[in-house]
């Protein structure tokens, strides 16, 4: 589904990535933990392009998205992302904003795209909502907003970062039951985090990143309770 | 008293003219700020742009605009332009003095209002082009859906700001014969010597405008900029 191969960036002199393969199957959900600044968000930023690789190849479902011929636009239609701060259109309605790339990009009608949207919203719990602003939400109202939004374009994969940290405690919950539904419905996911608790309940894998280099993967349970790496038993021991 | 009296007959035989005169001021200075305004958001983006076809030439044009006085930009385009082109075609070309007028209020105030295009945009948070890039939209799309509408809600103040400097700029198009209001108001001067009644009087019609415009843009503000941010 999702092949990443000797991906390396680097901002000016500063390398961030320094050869990452990954594979990721359609379906599987895959978490990324490290410490800050490891460059987990540079990591999944490059799978859309919101950041150009500097070296090495990207292949979702196929197709090569770092040959430079390709169409940047309909890469990113397949790749929805999620962002901590939620990054709702403010000047949006919660309707338009998850209907607005469906009508503006995929070219539905007006009448189709807000239906679309509202049976999104109605999966995310929050239907009646659709016609108020984002500043009338919670955090975690607006960032099941954002997860129906980016669900709106049928992305192959669902990219989050760090989609819970700038939530109050108390909402962390919604979202990541929302997430989990998602991943129970057979989403492709590749989720940045710090809920270890999500990481070891709903993922299939986890990488731990560390300095731009994956330096440990596996399943949950041996990530979680066997930790081969010492970076990794050092971070694990602080977050858990 | 009897000065005063003088004065005050002045002030109300003068005021038909200074208050056609403010029509004409109103006039020029919203066409300004209007077609600067399109000017402005075009090189304003102009100057945030990748490609330096883009940028370079909006960084001469604000450069040019904002580095050389407003009277020198009237007096260049009123008599300098038509005559160059006499000078190269031979034959005459003059312009009207109100359409002069308008042209180079929307040049000048474009190029101001560019900065604060610029401005707007770039104080509206990185997160939101990149939501609206992550959603396929392209950079066109999302300038035009996402980005410029907070940006314009944003700006209004210095728009506000800037058709206030305009509005009393816009005098020194008295030079060319507008017939805005300090043109009407020296007019009449000319034909009285009554110096300062009026100019008094002309002052005071500029404070009412501008004072006016500053309560309409703080309103305008206050519907618009209703706490919206995420
Ligand atoms: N646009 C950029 N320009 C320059 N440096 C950047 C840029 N984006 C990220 N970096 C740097 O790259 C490094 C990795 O950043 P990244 O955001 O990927 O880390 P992270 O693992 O997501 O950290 P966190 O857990 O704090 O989100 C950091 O040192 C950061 O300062
Ligand atoms: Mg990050």
């Amino acid at each position: 589904m999702i092949e990443i191969k000797d991906l390396y960036k680097s901002f000016g002199d500063l390398q961030v990535l320094k050869g990452i393969s990954v594979k990721v199957k359609e379906s599987e959900v895959v978490c990324v933990i490290g410490p800050s600044g490891s460059g987990k968000s540079t990591f999944l930023r490059c799978i859309n392009l919101l950041e150009k690789p500097t070296s090495g190849d990207i292949w979702i479902d196929g197709e090569k998205i770092t040959d430079t011929h390709v169409n940047i636009n309909k890469i990113r239609e397949e790749a929805g992302m999620v962002f901590q701060h939620f990054n709702l259109f403010p000047h949006k309605t919660v309707l338009e904003n998850v209907s607005l790339a469906p009508i503006k990009v995929r070219k539905l009608s007006k009448e189709e795209g807000e239906k679309k949207a509202l049976e999104l919203l109605r999966k995310v719990g929050l239907e009646d909502k659709a016609h108020v602003y984002p500043a009338a939400l919670s955090g975690g109202q607006k960032q099941r907003v954002a997860i129906a939004r980016a669900l709106a374009m049928h992305p192959k994969v669902m990219l989050f970062d760090e989609p819970t940290s700038a939530l109050d405690p108390e909402m962390v919950g919604e979202v990541l039951n929302v997430m989990n539904n998602l991943a129970k419905m057979g989403m492709t996911m590749i989720v940045v985090t710090h809920e270890m608790g999500f990481a070891r309940e709903v993922s299939h894998r986890v990488l731990f990143m560390d300095d731009g280099m994956i330096v440990e993967e596996g399943k949950p349970h041996d990530i979680f309770v066997h930790p081969k790496n010492d970076r990794t038993i050092a971070f694990l021991s602080k977050v858990l | 008293m009897s000065l005063l009296n003088t004065y005050i007959n002045h002030i109300i035989q003068v005021f038909p003219d200074l208050l056609l005169g403010s029509m004409v001021t109103i006039e020029v200075t919203s066409l300004g700020v209007f077609f600067g305004l399109i000017i402005g958001t075009i090189s304003g983006l102009g100057k945030l742009s990748q490609k330096k076809f883009y940028r370079y030439p909006s960084i001469v044009y604000v450069d040019f605009i904002r580095g050389t006085p407003l009277l020198v930009q009237i007096l260049l385009f009123y008599y300098g332009i038509p005559g160059l082109f006499s000078n190269v075609t031979g034959k005459p070309l003059s312009f009207d003095p109100i359409f002069a007028g308008v042209i180079v209020c929307s040049i000048n105030s474009g190029a101001y209002i560019a900065e604060i295009v610029r401005a707007g945009v770039q104080s509206i948070d990185k997160g939101q082009m990149e939501a609206a890039r992550s959603l396929g939209m392209t950079e066109r799309m999302a300038m035009k859906e996402i980005i410029l509408p907070q940006a314009f809600r944003r700006i209004i103040p210095p728009l506000g700001n800037e058709f206030i400097a305009l509005l009393k700029d816009s005098s020194l198009l008295a030079v060319i014969g507008v017939h805005e209001l300090l043109k009407n108001g020296q007019l009449y001067i000319s034909r009285t010597f009554a110096s300062f009644p009026v100019y008094i009087a002309v002052a005071m019609m500029y404070l009412i405008m501008t004072i006016a415009i500053s309560r309409l843009v703080a309103y305008s503000e206050r519907r618009l900029g209703v706490s919206d941010r995420n």
